[in-house]
């Protein structure tokens, strides 16, 4: 018996020393904004990533080894955000990498990530672009995107309000015009009417132009994919010339959020939306993450939080169930796996990389998002459309 | 006898035999130990320090402050990266990077100068606003996220090719490219038409009573300074793959111009360094700490209270004095 022991750590000694790489942590490159426009989502990111790492290392690690993040900030700038992966990559010799914000960035990172031969994940951008036609092997999504977020309200539309004749109002720039074109697409589909669509300039001061437009139409739905303050003057106005009432507002994700709708105030009741997360989902698992988030960071997760917490978890069981962090074996590993995260279980399609997920409908009631309903993963998904896998 | 210009430039020349035997050096040890990133962001840099050449061009020979320089840069990268992705040849990227800088630049040109000072400061930032934005809402032009997928590329001289792919290989002939750019400045600004430049930027008043014609000149030097920036934007696709709307913004003018200042306004070669420095340093800082704008700031407050004449206004005039005793000697 003391001979075995003698032994073991004799031979556990050995390892130690040969195999210094057991031991070695994994790496995991953060390129997020830090500063700028989007350092309040850089901001939920690392949050996110942080609580999911110290949980993580707590229970011993991804396969008995600890993980360590190494955060750059790229000033939502795909140029800087392209340096600092790179920098990640050769210089840190980072496993894995995530924590791009806006697309334009996701997809070059997602580039560099194919030419160095790593992988990365996104748990932040929504343009479809990423997992369609700008698909790339290397590149994952465990948020969900544009087309999953229209998706979900349409179905919920379909039921709530059967038939309905919708009206559209967009801001006047390119992801304005295809945020309009998606749910208008999505919504005929489910046997929505369009009665109309007009495209105000961004920072627009007076909508009253348009709501001739509006009442001439008749709609029973408008929908809208303004965002900030141009929905803090939408609505407002909308309200002071009564067009709330018999008038359901849903909208993009990003139209009304926890930033704007103090200032919108009573305007906002009833709008509805679309997303992959809520914090007041109503599950065990959703519940207890929100605590440790909040007894860590003096704040409510939104999505981007949930997400990114999500992802270290879909990591660490795709390196485990590949026995090590070599790029096509995780990648095996990542295409169809099934894990958990707050928002319930999620599957990474392998065709197209993308989460597939439950989503949520969510109405502001009395100053809060609540949630109204939600879509199967399966219902909101839609077709594969990657050419590449 | 040689006079002031003449020997200011040779100072300047000695300081880039001194930045190319550095960059020399600094490639060898790269690939002494299998470096990547640094050579990149080494190539990066000397692409940016070709923006701030173009800058100085402008500001530190013909008193122009171009705050829209950007908007030839980024013209040079989209061009060149449309190029790329239908034909994968560096010759045509860079003939229609050329091209199109000619043609916008005289466009641009005319209408700038149209006005003097301030008023050329703003319209140039006005035309690089409206192209960025432009740019940013054009889905054939990948609209905010940018094109990627620019593939990687042969430099073919006939007898030999580089890849854009091999770090050191890239990064010297971006080396070369840049210096021969600079070379080709620094020839043009020392024949009678650099001179007319030059008076152009002491007096504008006085130049047509020496008998010179001041509009054409004017001109002149914004086309060239356009052609140098899509030159040296047309090599960034190459390097890193894709181009973004970011390129044209007014972030990628204000840091060729803080650039120039920071190296030393009128100097040429103040604009390589400041161009090396600042991307540099913009890169070791921000992996420091996330307020790293704060620090550039800083820096670049610093540099403009304590060194009005930038870092090369401390460098240069000390190799000019030791030049000068050579030749007497």
């Amino acid at each position: 018996m003391t001979y075995k022991t003698t032994m073991m750590a004799a031979l556990l000694a050995a390892t130690a020393l040969s195999g210094a790489q057991a031991a070695d942590p994994i790496k995991i490159g953060v390129v997020t904004p830090l500063s700028g426009t989007y350092a309040g989502i850089g901001q939920q990111v690392r949050w996110g990533l942080e609580l999911a790492t110290k949980e993580v290392n707590a229970a011993g690690g991804i396969a008995g080894r600890q993980v360590e993040l190494i955060f750059e900030d790229e000033e939502a700038n795909p140029a800087v955000a392209v340096q600092k992966a790179d920098k990640l990559f050769q210089v840190n010799k980072v496993d894995f990498l995530t924590g791009t914000v806006n697309s334009g960035s996701t997809l070059a990172v997602g580039q560099v990530a194919e030419r160095a031969g790593k992988l990365i994940a996104t748990t932040v951008s929504f343009a479809d672009s990423i997992t369609t036609d700008k698909c790339s092997p290397n590149v994952f999504r465990v948020n969900a995107r544009a087309g999953q977020q229209s998706a979900a309200l349409a179905v919920w539309l379909s039921k709530d309000k059967p038939k309905a004749n919708v009206f559209y109002l967009g801001p006047d720039y390119e992801m304005g015009r295809s945020t309009v074109a998606a749910f208008k697409s999505a919504a005929e589909k489910v046997g929505a009417t369009s009665s109309g669509e007009v495209f105000a300039p961004l920072d627009s001061k007076d909508y009253t132009q348009y709501f001739g437009q509006l009442r001439s139409a008749r709609a029973q739905v408008l929908y809208t994919s303004v965002a900030g303050n141009d929905t803090v003057r939408l609505l407002t106005q909308m309200q002071e010339f009564g067009l709330l009432t018999n008038l359901t507002v849903v909208g993009a994700s990003g139209t009304v959020t926890a930033q704007n709708l103090p200032a919108i105030g009573k305007a906002a009741e009833g709008f509805v939306t679309g997303v992959g997360y809520s914090a007041q989902i109503d599950t065990p698992e959703n519940k207890k993450f929100v605590a440790a988030f909040q007894a860590a960071n003096k704040m409510d997760p939104d999505l981007y939080g949930a997400d990114s917490y999500g992802l270290i978890y879909a990591y660490k069981a795709a390196v485990e169930k590949a026995g090590s962090t070599d790029t096509d074996k995780v990648r095996k590993a990542l295409e169809d796996l099934k894990w958990q995260t707050p928002q319930g279980e999620k599957t990474l399609r392998a065709g197209d990389h993308q989460a597939i997920q439950t989503m949520y409908v969510v109405r502001v009631t009395g100053g809060k998002f609540m949630t109204v309903g939600q879509v199967s993963g399966d219902d909101a998904i839609g077709p594969d459309a990657c050419p590449r896998f | 006898m040689a006079d002031a210009l003449t020997r200011s430039m040779r100072a300047s020349h000695v300081l880039v035999a001194i930045l190319v035997v550095a960059s020399l050096i600094f490639a060898a040890v790269g690939v002494a130990k299998g470096d990547t990133f640094y050579l990149r962001l080494g190539t990066e840099a000397l692409i940016f320090a070709g923006l701030a050449l173009s800058v100085d061009i402008l500001l530190g020979y013909t008193g122009l402050l171009s705050l829209g320089q950007a908007l030839y840069f980024g013209l040079g990268a989209y061009v060149s990266a449309l190029v790329l992705m239908v034909t994968p040849s560096f010759w045509a990227a860079m003939g229609g990077a050329f091209a199109a800088a000619v043609v916008v630049g005289v466009v641009g040109g005319v209408i700038a100068n149209r006005v003097r000072g301030v008023y050329f400061a703003l319209i140039t930032f006005g035309m690089a606003q409206v192209a960025a934005k432009v740019v940013y809402n054009m889905r054939s032009l990948g609209a905010s996220d940018g094109l990627i997928g620019v593939p990687i590329i042969n430099v073919n001289f006939g007898f030999a090719a580089i890849s854009s792919a091999s770090p050191a290989g890239f990064f010297l002939f971006t080396l070369a490219f840049i210096i021969i750019l600079y070379a080709l400045a620094a020839y043009l600004l020392d024949t009678p038409f650099g001179r007319l430049l030059i008076a152009l930027k002491a007096n504008e008043r006085r130049v047509p009573f020496l008998g010179y014609d001041t509009v054409t000149p004017r001109l002149m030097a914004y086309v060239i300074a356009a052609v140098i920036a899509a030159l040296s934007g047309a090599l960034y696709p190459m390097l890193r793959g894709f181009v973004s709307p970011e390129l044209l913004f007014f972030s990628t003018s204000g840091n060729a111009v803080i650039t120039v200042v920071t190296g030393g306004v009128g100097t040429l070669i103040g604009a390589l360094y400041g161009g090396i420095l600042l991307t540099l340093l913009k890169s070791v800082i921000g992996s420091y700490t996330e307020h790293h704008l704060v620090v550039i700031g800083l820096l670049f407050m610093g540099a403009v209270i304590f060194l009005p004449r930038g870092l090369m206004g401390i460098v240069r005039p000390a190799i000019e004095r030791l030049l000068a005793r050579r030749t007497k000697s």
